[in-house]
């Protein structure tokens, strides 16, 4: 088949439209083959989608579309005889696609699927009167009237504030409380439950846990994983945002837009920096952007990526939606095309995930705000100014312009002579003789680049470049005396090295040699200046920020004339040299300096120019005060500017040019694109209309887009994640996709009731409150056989569900009732591993100890790193933080036995737990909630009296009552 | 042949949710996803010998004389070439002699040669292309199919395919680098979409606890061990007798059995203490065992913590592990532990390369002498490959534009199938060049799995290990 049609593409045979109508084939072919042959994807050659077909064997198209096993279309089923029949009369016909006929992929306009249909206000069943409580109870009793399925019991006090403790919260209730809610429910059931339901909802701890079921969807990590896995130590701060946001009962719109765009939206709110931490939470290819980098075609894929996973995270996340799937063709299921995915990679085109400061306080960041503003201001007027004169100096001052500019850029800047010339070895007969100078770091230190300064000294006439070897080796050694480990980090000796003059040289140190203290130069080929002698003027040790480490340092030689304080040891590491270049080409350089100033004298106006000047002043008075301003504190988000880190460089809102990719390739760009978002629904342009392509106004737009009152994913998909965060499974569950490869709602009318009402109220503790007050969610988890023949899976909600908890919850309820739980909330990362910040930074979960009470804070405060997952909580089902989790698996495994029974950490707690509890009842009520029955009693009387309480608590935490939620 | 679970996640039927109808094993999964293969397969287990940082293929296994004619001139291959870390240099001849060994004539460098005897039985691919020259992505390439992180790694899609022939070992082993892990650390052998239960397990040979957690505290006597499974099992039982139909209670019991079962067929199986002498020196093990020093990187070390990986992957597959993946080499750090010879070719690759073709030839000879080799297919892979010209004279730059990988055993036949240029710069026909997607095509394919039909789907995507790309090379199939 390919073959086939590669060679259709070959032979050219043009057939120009006839026919002035539509023929009813163009809808066969735009239902079944525009897909691969459109312009993008050009299966075979052949696109439908630009104007008229041609072909040279049109029988061709009968031919694979025919007979018993068609070759089209590929992996689907046959076109319909009625469709076939069509196609050949078209073919017979002469096959025309007339011209101004347009054959379009329908399927990319058309929005016939449920989750793209507007939101209704379904009216509410007038069923289950004497069991609902409330519209929830209405819609699922009216599903089970549809099945034959009736409701089970209400679940027992005990059982509910346990429930509710763990769905709320992610802990146990305590003995305290149970009994509490117990007494009070026998007074009044209904009072006592909406009491309980308000305290949790009221705590603290509940912000706690429905933060991680959102930092899961956000593919949270303190790492960038990849290679070299760094840690993040500023990624926290989003993460305390969330459980704020929670717990404050953010209106979900306010949460979204402040996601994507809270530092364009609220610039006063230093929230709206925090936020922002949500598109950057996903793994970053640090190698290859900092050492690779965008000038190679390696890190402009590695850019590309980062996009797509910004791309996808606020789609799947806040629109349930897989724009990703358009990646290298339109999306084959639902109304995405190309141009939509690279829409929006161009809302991002400006960003990068970095470290960047935000505001401790309102005041300091309203500040920034007016002194950037006014600086923007001032810089915007000099430039109109300047403009001005440009505009009257006209060609020829831009010429002359350009030669200065191509004379500076050729290294030929005015020469700045020191005194202190730099280091000078002994003059000796031989080139051959070699001569070495070394410094000393105070400490071991990585260094990315070693810069030598050639020394400029007209002795002899020579000038620039006096003394730099000809042949050379850079070596590092773990001793002064260079007898340990030495190695070399650049060798220059095999060939001659062009001199320098006074131009640094610098030298890359590789990976994996950066860490360093002693560092040598060996001249083994000196050149020849009368006499032989090896001469430098400076030595520059730099860290990846471009610091010079080795200022001031310890310098030694193999000898040294000492002459003045012209030629010292010490000159080498002053950082004082000679810039600058050889007199001819400074009096080019001056000359054309002089003819632009000329130049600009005869246009230039005394008054501009006095104004120019005045406005420099006032901003740098304007730059003095934003320096002066408290800095604040980091956070790791999207940003714009941040301090470079070797080929990593921050845009400063200077925006990449992001180009439609064919197939998904770098190297085949198609038109550039844009910033906008696909056209989800009526009304919406696929192009953002903005009056400037900003950078913060992309995000800003797409802000708005997710917002927008119209759309029909937004609060349906957060509604259901919701439902799903309690009942274990979504009403749609496949939560990041409700589209067409996605499942369908068991409960649509449902859904779209809590969505609507979610969007007037905006508030998820509304949400949790209509859920868990209903009479749905207060069933027993008890399984009866009839039901479970109709509906096994309980897709219909005829019973709660037993749950098991989740990793964290499991955790956090062993140190809670080992009473070693600390509630302290927020701030940086308690960290359950041996920290090593090497250059491939370590974590090693081994090393650590679990009595370290730093450690015993909850789960979600656990610094998460990605290269290297906490073994025991990856057992137990933890979210990977490299992927979007928007629902956790539920797995039974040995290992996980292996974990809960001889992990450290459990050991540590039931040594903690025994010392809470003595006897039997008073363990069963800690660790269950509940007394013992005397069958239990007798069971563990033995094992309590031959192997003591922690013992018997690690016993208790292998439960599968401990483990599981009814 | 039908799919049991043709995708859980398709019909939204999760464990959580649907528990009435699952039987025990699905929830314990010693069951693949597949209720049967679907053709009949060659292989039933695979061995992965991953070489973290990049192996030089013209070093080691693709001999290039065409750089012995142009060494020391500055290598021209007539168009712009973009490296990872520095400019192309003068053509770089093997840092080692090449010999003809075995019928076929197949030219192997030094410190490869103890490969030489199976060299007849070794399929290798000269021409396979990579996609980046960044370590992390290529790693994740060759460990997953894609070259970003959040795809389940071979092993798990074979587990989770095939799943285990012995429910008292996990089906997918990784033996890492004693010294450290790879690129990416845990994301190499993550199952990320798939069941957690195919996720690789770690074994580190020689450390007193070599699987996480396989044994009890030491606070716990033998007898309270033994006594608290008995009282657990009472407990779990009493309550999930009140709790009717729901089977991950009783496979959460049996999954107790399973762990205590596991401590003892794991420690058996780790324990090469028994293996007959011939059989550790087969596999080059040194007398003073995993201790042996490498300060100072050498061969005798290398052979040591390669051959013992090698010997504990063929007891462990021989019990029924499904796959195992040995990692030779750590991610990059002081003193260099692998193969990104940037620096020195001869002072890594040397060592690096010679225990693993120690390690590699006792592994095909063992196998071979117990009939395993028949059933049993080796992959040797590595990232990416390395440059035909010197990097400072003593060391080679990334080439991701061509490599070698091998593969033997489990219905491969040797011979060269891809062929790189005279330079082992690109492929030689770049049209026809070998990538990943097809490599595991036909490792699916011998399999018994057809890779076009192991699906699931995650995010509108029927993911599958070779992406929508691969084909079965068909010459290699014996």
């Amino acid at each position: 088949m390919r073959g086939a049609l590669t060679i259709i593409s070959v032979f050219f045979l043009t057939i120009s439209g006839t026919a002035a109508d539509s023929h009813p084939a163009h809808a066969v072919l735009e239902q079944n083959c525009i897909e691969c042959h459109n312009s993008h994807d050009k299966k075979g050659g052949v696109a439908l989608d630009v104007g008229p077909l041609k072909l040279d064997d049109l029988e061709l198209i009968i031919d694979v579309v025919s007979g018993d096993n068609p070759e089209m279309p590929p992996k689907r089923d046959p076109l319909s005889l009625a469709d076939l029949s069509v196609l050949e009369k078209w073919v017979r016909g002469g096959a025309a696609i007339p011209d101004g006929t347009v054959l379009t992929d329908k399927r990319l306009a058309d929005r016939k699927w449920w989750s793209l249909q507007p939101m209704m206000s379904p009216s509410i069943p007038a069923v289950g009167e004497d069991w609902a409580r409330n519209e929830i109870d209405r819609f699922v009793f009216a599903k089970w009237q549809e099945k034959g399925l009736t409701p089970s019991p209400e679940a027992d006090s005990r059982t509910l504030i346990r429930r509710l403790s763990y769905d709320l919260t992610g802990l146990p209730p305590t003995r305290e409380e149970i009994a509490a809610f117990l007494f009070e429910s026998e007074q009044n059931a209904d009072t006592a439950y909406a009491k309980l339901v308000e305290r949790l909802l009221a705590s603290p701890r509940y912000g706690e846990q429905w933060a991680r079921h959102w930092l899961d969807v956000a593919r949270y990590g303190e790492s960038h994983g990849y290679d070299k896995d760094k840690a993040r130590f500023n990624a926290w701060p989003y993460r305390d945002y969330v459980i704020r946001s929670f717990n404050a009962d953010k209106p979900w719109s306010r949460f979204v837009q402040e996601q994507i765009a809270g530092d364009v939206l609220w610039p006063e709110d230093p929230e709206g920096v925090v936020a922002l931490g949500f598109v950057a939470a996903g793994p970053w290819d640090f190698i290859a952007h900092t050492e690779v980098g965008e000038g190679k075609l390696d890190g402009r894929i590695a850019k590309h990526m980062d996009r797509d996973d910004m791309v996808s995270a606020v789609f799947n996340a806040f629109m349930s939606t897989t724009v990703q799937c358009a990646q290298c063709h339109n999306h084959k299921f639902d109304p995405v095309s190309m141009e939509d995915y690279y829409r929006l990679h161009a809302v991002f085109a400006g960003v990068d995930r970095a470290d960047r400061t935000y505001d401790l306080d309102p005041y300091t960041a309203q500040k920034r705000i007016d002194l950037e503003t006014d600086i923007g201001r001032i810089e915007q007027e000099i430039r109109e100014l300047e403009k001005k004169t440009e505009a009257e100096g006209g060609t020829e001052l831009e010429q002359s312009r350009a030669r200065v500019a191509a004379l500076k850029t050729a290294n030929l800047a005015e020469l700045k002579m020191v005194p202190e010339r730099g280091y000078h070895s002994a003059i000796v007969k031989s080139p051959d003789e070699e001569k070495w100078v070394q410094v000393e770091l105070a400490e071991e230190a990585d260094i990315t680049i070693i810069r030598l300064i050639g020394t400029y000294d007209k002795f002899g006439n020579i000038g620039a470049g006096f003394g730099f070897p000809v042949r050379f080796k850079i070596e590092i050694a773990d001793d002064e005396k260079f007898e340990t480990n030495v190695r070399i980090v650049g060798d220059f000796t095999k060939r001659d090295f062009t001199n320098p003059g006074v131009r640094p040289v610098d030298v890359t140190v590789e990976a994996s040699h950066r860490s360093m203290q002693f560092v040598r130069i060996t001249a083994t080929k000196l050149p020849r200046h009368n006499n032989h002698m090896f001469a430098l003027a400076e030595l520059k040790l730099l860290d990846a920020h471009g610091n010079n480490l080795a200022a001031g340092v310890k310098v030694t030689a193999k000898d040294s004339i000492e002459a003045s304080n012209r030629w010292r040891r010490a000159n080498l590491v002053d950082s004082k040299f000679t810039t600058g270049a050889d007199p001819k080409a400074i009096a080019e350089l001056a000359k054309a300096h002089e003819d632009l100033t000329e130049i600009l004298n005869k246009i230039e106006l005394p008054e501009r120019v006095t104004e120019i000047e005045e406005l420099k002043k006032k901003k740098a008075g304007k730059e003095k005060k934003l320096k002066e301003l408290p800095t604040g504190k980091m956070v790791y988000a999207l940003a714009a500017d941040f301090n470079p880190r070797g080929n990593f460089k921050p845009t400063e809102g200077k925006m990449r040019a992001v180009h439609l990719l064919h197939r998904g390739d770098l190297t085949t760009p198609g038109a550039r694109m844009n910033p906008g978002a696909p056209p989800l629904w009526d009304g919406v342009a696929p192009e953002f209309a903005l009056d400037s392509f900003k950078e913060g106004d992309r995000r800003a737009a797409l802000a708005r887009y997710l917002t927008h009152a119209e759309n029909p994913l937004l609060w349906r998909s957060a509604a259901n994640r919701i439902w799903l965060g309690h009942f274990g499974r979504g009403i749609v569950d496949s939560p990041n996709d409700f589209g067409r490869m996605g499942l369908k709602p068991t409960h649509p009318k449902l859904l779209d009731w809590l969505a609507t009402r979610f969007r007037e109220t905006e508030s998820v503790k509304d949400l949790h409150r209509l859920i868990v007050t209903s009479s749905t969610y207060r069933q027993s988890s008890v399984a009866d056989p009839d039901k479970a023949a109709i509906d096994a899976s309980n897709a219909f909600y005829w019973r709660a569900n037993r749950r098991k908890l989740r990793a964290e919850e499991m955790r956090d309820s062993i140190l809670s009732v080992a009473g070693a739980l600390d509630l302290k909330m927020g701030g940086p990362s308690f960290q359950d591993f041996k920290f090593k910040n090497d250059h491939t930074p370590k974590y090693w979960y081994h090393l650590h100890d679990p009595t370290d009470p730093e450690t015993h804070r909850r789960t979600i405060y656990r610094f998460i790193a990605r290269s290297q997952t906490q073994p025991f909580l990856t057992t137990l089902d933890c979210a990977d933080p490299s992927q979007m989790v928007a629902k956790r698996d539920e797995t039974t495994t040995a290992l996980q036995a292996l974990a809960l029974m001889n992990n450290p950490f459990i050991e540590t707690m039931s040594a903690k737990f025994a010392e809470q509890a003595g006897t039997i009842d008073e363990a069963f009520w800690i660790a269950l909630g509940r007394a013992p029955e005397d069958a239990e009693k007798d069971v563990l009387k033995n094992y309590i009296e031959k192997h003591g309480m922690p013992a018997t608590a690690r016993l208790l935490f292998n439960l599968n009552e401990f483990s599981y939620v009814d | 042949m039908s799919i049991k679970h043709p995708s859980r996640r398709q019909f939204g039927t999760t464990l959580a949710s649907s528990f009435g109808g699952l039987a025990l094993t699905d929830l314990l999964a010693s069951d693949g996803a597949l209720s049967g293969t679907h053709h009949p397969a060659r292989a039933k287990r695979v061995i992965q010998l991953f070489m973290a940082g990049a192996a030089s293929h013209v070093d080691l296994f693709d001999y290039k004389p065409q750089l012995e004619k142009e060494q020391g001139q500055q290598w021209d291959p007539g168009e712009q070439v973009e490296l990872f870390q520095s400019s192309p240099g003068v053509s770089q001849q093997s840092y080692w002699e090449f010999q003809r060994y075995g019928d076929s004539g197949k030219h192997l460098s030094e410190p490869v040669s103890p490969l030489g005897k199976h060299v007849d039985d070794i399929a290798f691919v000269h021409n396979v292309v990579g996609q980046t020259g960044v370590h992390s992505q290529g790693t994740l390439l060759q460990t997953t199919g894609f070259n970003r992180p959040g795809f389940p790694s071979a092993g798990s899609w074979v587990s989770y395919a095939l799943g285990s022939e012995n429910e008292n070992l996990p089906s997918f082993v990784v033996l890492p680098d004693h010294r450290g892990f790879a690129s990416n650390g845990v994301k190499n052998w993550s199952s990320m979409f798939l069941p957690a239960q195919h996720q690789g397990t770690v074994i580190r040979l020689g450390d007193e606890v070599p699987i996480n957690d396989l044994y009890r505290p030491d606070s716990i006597t033998k007898a309270a061990e033994s006594d608290a499974l008995g009282v657990l099992r009472a407990l779990n039982q009493q309550h999930a007798a009140a709790r009717e139909r729901d089977s991950r209670l009783t496979a959460r019991i049996r999954s107790y059995e399973l762990a205590a079962q596991m401590q003892l067929s794991a420690t058996e199986a780790l324990d090469v203490s028994k293996e007959p002498q011939y059989i550790k020196d087969l596999y080059g093990l040194a007398p003073e065992g995993p201790g042996v020093d490498d300060t100072k990187i050498n061969h005798k070390a290398e052979a040591e913590f390669f051959g013992r990986k090698c010997l504990a992957a063929r007891r462990l597959l021989e019990r029924g592990v499904r796959f195992v993946q040995i990692f030779s080499g750590n991610e990059n750090g002081f003193p260099r532990r692998n193969w990104d010879s940037h620096d020195d070719v001869k002072r890594d690759h040397g060592p690096l390369s010679n225990g693993m073709a120690v390690g590699a030839a006792g592994l095909i000879e063992d196998l071979k002498q117990r009939g395993m080799l028949e059933d049993t297919l080796i992959l040797w892979t590595t990232e990416f490959g390395r440059m035909p010209c010197a990097q400072r004279n003593t060391g080679r730059d990334h080439n991701p534009f061509v490599f070698t990988n091998w593969l033997c055993g489990g219905g491969v036949k040797g011979g060269t199938f891809g062929e790189s240029d005279h330079w082992g710069y690109k492929p030689l026909d770049p049209n026809n060049a070998t990538q990943v997607y097809d490599v595991y095509a036909t490792i699916l394919h011998l399999l018994g799995i057809d890779h076009e039909r192991l699906t699931v789907r995650h995010n509108s995507i029927d993911r599958r290990l070779t992406d929508v790309h691969g084909h079965v090379i068909q010459d290699m199939l014996a």
